[in-house]
């Protein structure tokens, strides 16, 4: 920000007018303790697009043919905190409990389909594929697809490189470290280009039930700590599109505070030894 | 074998080979596939004016997943008419039909708040509970002061049953008097003085 440049304000006003929009457009509806996080973001593109108020960058955002700006937007007001392993007893789950369930009615040529939606930096996608070699007897008995979605597009290119800090994988063991990643001069860990090429990440919101439709037959979706973000509404949208994405009894894995029995009944609650997962009715 | 990458492609379901306009939608909710019912119901939730058949359709639907479907439907679009349309099928004696109107209800305030007050006055009292359900869980600044008004005037002991239930997980202090009272009115039945006290006690916290 230069010094002659004013910071422009956001009155109460604008920012409803604002989440409502945002709101229609992602599904996210932020509430009033978020404002200053609204706010903070909201000042930061009024000023990269050189417009002088929110007037101005609001009548751009919602008129602008390409959708750029919007899609810049997105990717500053969604949260990526993620890192390796994060929640690690779904993995066990997914690896002892879930894919247990699946296999013994699933014909040898058809592949496993899991994913990983929001995929955030990949850390999670990454995880699942290194935890499936490491864990799961079975591995080389199947064909395993793994797609990993998100809406935010810089941080699928993140995902894509697979570079990580420190602490990302401070909860890998250093021999998977070792492993599966490659420490580059700067610091960081790359992961290896065979786990890279093993993950298909794409773009996609996921309230969007036009953009899910092409999101089929999964027989696993890890969908961890994103409807928290949602509000009622579009919790149910977002519950419906994730039924149609499964197979019929497949599983989803929400996080751990998120409950898919208060959004809808659609799918029955299993409980495993290692953690509480819904499934899809198998007819 | 083990992990391979295969590019997504999204899918064409044979349900896309269905007219995906409003007339061809209209028609696949009678459709034999209950998979096609579903894509049509949630579909149509662009469709404002669709909102009389969803309804009508929700009544008479078996499948659990198309009737959530044409919920989500009706709840998207959320207009006066989804809430005219439902509040018949409030009555209905399956409660498979009933509990998804109530759960459609709670997420509409705005439309559904100007009929609370003849929905409370109903003369079937079973009705009236159901109301009393929808403000379980309404997010409507009236909530509570609807809740009162039933403890305060309602002359059915389970509609007051039940709203003192609501009550105790929503109401404030300022509940409390009318909470109090409403014992009197039933003087005759333990039971309901037991509800108000515990009730009390949730609202204090204790």
């Amino acid at each position: 920000m230069s010094l002659s440049q004013v910071v422009p304000a956001i009155s109460y006003e604008e920012f409803l007018k604002f989440r409502d929009f945002f709101y229609r457009k992602t599904g996210i509806h932020f509430e009033d303790t978020k404002r200053y996080f609204v706010d903070k973001r909201l000042i930061e593109r009024i000023l990269a697009t050189g417009n002088e108020n929110f007037r101005g960058y609001f009548v751009m955002l919602r008129f602008e043919v390409s959708g750029a700006e919007l899609q810049a937007l997105i990717n500053l007001m969604t949260v990526n905190e993620t890192y390796f392993f994060r929640e690690e007893y779904q993995f066990t789950c997914l690896v002892n409990s879930i894919l247990e369930d699946i296999v013994p009615r699933k014909p040898r040529n058809e592949p496993i389909r899991i994913w990983s939606v929001p995929s955030s930096s990949g850390e999670e996608p990454y995880s699942l594929a290194i935890y499936l070699l490491e864990h799961w007897p079975r591995a080389n008995d199947y064909d395993i697809e793994l797609i990993a979605s998100d809406i935010d597009t810089v941080i699928l290119d993140k995902a894509r490189q697979g570079c990580y800090d420190k602490r990302s994988v401070q909860h890998l063991p250093d021999a998977l470290l070792r492993k599966y990643f490659t420490t580059l001069l700067n610091g960081q860990y790359q992961i290896n280009q065979d786990l890279r090429d093993s993950v298909e990440f794409t773009l996609v919101n996921i309230t969007e039930l036009t953009q899910m439709r092409g999101y089929r037959d999964f027989d696993v979706v890890f969908c961890r700590n994103l409807l928290i973000y949602f509000d009622d509404t579009s919790r149910r949208i977002a519950a419906e599109a994730l039924f149609n994405a499964l197979r019929p009894g497949g599983f989803i894995c929400l996080g751990h505070s998120e409950s898919m029995s208060r959004i809808t009944p659609l799918f029955k609650v299993r409980k495993f030894p290692e953690a509480i997962v819904y499934q899809k009715p198998l007819r | 074998m083990a992990l391979i990458r295969k590019t997504h492609t999204p899918s064409d379901g044979d349900s896309r080979r269905l007219l995906r306009d409003r007339e061809g939608l209209l028609r696949q909710l009678d459709d034999e596939s209950a998979e096609a019912r579903r894509w049509a119901a949630l579909d149509l939730a662009v469709f404002p004016e669709a909102a009389e058949a969803l309804c009508a359709h929700l009544q008479r639907e078996i499948q659990p997943a198309v009737r959530q479907a044409m919920l989500t439907a009706l709840i998207e679009i959320g207009s006066d008419a989804v809430v005219e349309g439902l509040l018949p099928l409030l009555r209905s004696e399956d409660a498979a039909v009933r509990n998804p109107v109530v759960e459609a209800f709670q997420h509409l305030p705005d439309a559904v708040s100007p009929h609370i007050e003849t929905m409370l006055q109903d003369s079937d009292p079973d009705y009236r509970i159901f109301t009393v359900n929808v403000l379980n869980n309404l997010r409507h600044p009236q909530t509570p002061g609807w809740l009162q008004t039933v403890i305060e005037s309602d002359a059915d002991i389970n509609v007051c049953a039940a709203a003192v239930e609501v009550l105790a997980e929503v109401g404030a202090l300022a509940a409390i008097p009318a909470l109090t009272a409403l014992p009197g009115r039933f003087a005759d039945d333990p039971f309901m003085q037991f509800c108000v006290q515990a009730a009390i006690r949730r609202i204090q916290g204790k």
